[in-house]
């Protein structure tokens, strides 16, 4: 058995602060504040028996009210000569609330129009509302940076989603890389590095030639030579009768 | 051009646009028509779609052809499940403060507010209904949010005037609070509008 227990939805502690005093039919420039801190609270509490999460700008509320109740209690100086006005604790909260009061109206009279206007249907709004989230209803007017950077970033992001690109390794073996630099080396008896090496365009097979060419060192069927540093190497076949 | 000519010209032009066509655009398309004779035009169509079901609305700051709202319910069944979701309270909120405050900063909204309003801006970004105006000269730069047409055009006003006036706001809220009794229905005079519209002169 449980229970279900309905709760009015508030906006903010704002939205609430005002649902409380226009249920105890309060005047909103003289809050009875122990009241108000104390109902306050109790729908705080009520809202944590619920388990509901309570958004941190509840609390900051409930430290305001607190903190304004307790200026409240504090004894009121005495009036000094020039009689200057001492400034009610409560003043901030009240101008505050009244603010929100006032666009809460406004925004109680838009939702007034957007359900009388939800009423008409204009010509050609099959595709401009076309709900499926693909379509979006397109702004004309003004271009702005923003709209600009919007765009860039779009394009950016459906750059990242591209489909990758099928790169093959090419495969190669050391035993194919010896047998081709010694086939290059049946042709002329002298090649340059740079001869043997140009038509490759792979990394791989590259570094494969590379360590076959080191290999052929070691078997000592070829000798490389440079006229000095940093000077074509050439490579020479070792013939065999030598 | 005659007079019969051009009064059809202007509902064919307004009858084949999918948005409100601005008064500018007409002015531009008829050269030689005054503003006000175009403005009695369409009050002249507006008195012939009596017998029919739709009307010219002013909205936007142009026209724009509209089906009668006592042809909604089978008209929704034409679009059913492709009407957008109604704003929540918290995107309303939001709204009234950029209408009236705009450019404004989120800081500036939160602060009226109370609460975070972080994803309410984002929903009302994505359907259009607000744009970033630019960054504001102050410490951090905050972005300015500023309405659209599209706001305009989703809640039926020709332009940002036709809200009500902040000390027409405040007057109201003045007299709720003197006299404790109920919210004058403001909702009649927005449905009477559209009457009142189609019978003037």
């Amino acid at each position: 058995m449980s229970y279900h227990v309905k709760l009015q939805h508030f906006e903010g502690p704002l939205d609430l602060l005002l649902f409380l005093i226009k249920k105890n039919e309060i005047n909103i420039y003289d809050i009875p504040i122990a009241l108000i801190t104390k109902q306050y609270l109790e729908y705080i509490k009520l809202m944590q028996s619920l388990d509901l999460e309570i958004a941190s700008e509840f609390i900051l509320m409930a430290a305001t009210l607190i903190r304004i109740k307790a200026q409240m209690l504090l004894p009121k100086p005495a009036l000094s000569e020039i009689n200057e006005e001492i400034e009610d604790p409560r003043q901030e909260l009240v101008a505050q609330l009244l603010e929100y009061k006032k666009y809460k109206e406004i925004a109680g009279s838009l939702a007034r129009r957007e359900n009388f206007q939800r009423l008409l249907f204009p010509r050609g709004m099959t595709d401009s509302f076309a709900d499926d989230g693909s379509v979006t209803v397109p702004r004309m007017g003004e271009v702005t940076l923003f709209d600009l950077l919007a765009a860039f970033h779009q394009a950016m992001q459906r750059l990242k989603t591209t489909q990758p690109q099928r790169i093959e390794i090419p495969t190669v073996s050391l035993e194919e890389q010896v047998d081709f630099i010694l086939r290059r080396l049946q042709e002329k008896d002298q090649l340059t590095f740079c001869e043997l090496v140009q038509d490759i365009t792979e990394r791989v097979v590259l570094v494969t030639t590379f360590i076959a060419l080191l290999e052929l060192m070691r078997r000592q069927e070829v000798v490389i030579k440079q006229k000095q540093v940093f000077d074509q190497i050439w490579i020479f076949r070792v013939h065999l009768q030598n | 051009m005659d007079k019969k000519q051009l009064k059809k010209a202007v509902e064919a032009i307004i009858f084949a646009s999918d948005e409100p066509v601005s008064i500018n655009r007409l002015e531009k398309l008829f050269p030689e028509v005054k503003k006000a004779e175009i403005e009695n035009i369409i009050v002249g169509l507006n008195r012939e779609y009596q017998a029919h079901a739709f009307t010219i609305l002013k909205v936007a700051g142009g026209y724009q052809m509209v089906t009668k709202p006592e042809y909604h319910d089978w008209v929704k069944q034409l679009y059913a499940g492709r009407t957008r979701p109604r704003l929540s309270t918290a995107a309303l909120e939001t709204l009234s403060i950029i209408a009236y405050k705009q450019p404004v900063s989120r800081i500036e909204i939160e602060a009226i507010r109370g609460v975070n309003s972080d994803g309410v801006l984002g929903t009302l970004l994505e359907r259009g209904l607000i744009v970033i105006k630019g960054r504001a000269e102050t410490v951090g730069r905050p972005l300015l949010y500023g309405t659209t047409d599209e706001f305009l055009k989703y809640f039926g006003l020709n332009d940002l005037a036709e809200l009500p006036k902040p000390s027409e706001i405040e007057a109201m809220l003045k007299k709720q609070e003197t006299a404790e009794t109920v919210v004058p229905e403001v909702s009649t005079s927005e449905a009477s509008q559209l009457n009142k519209k189609n019978g003037e002169e």
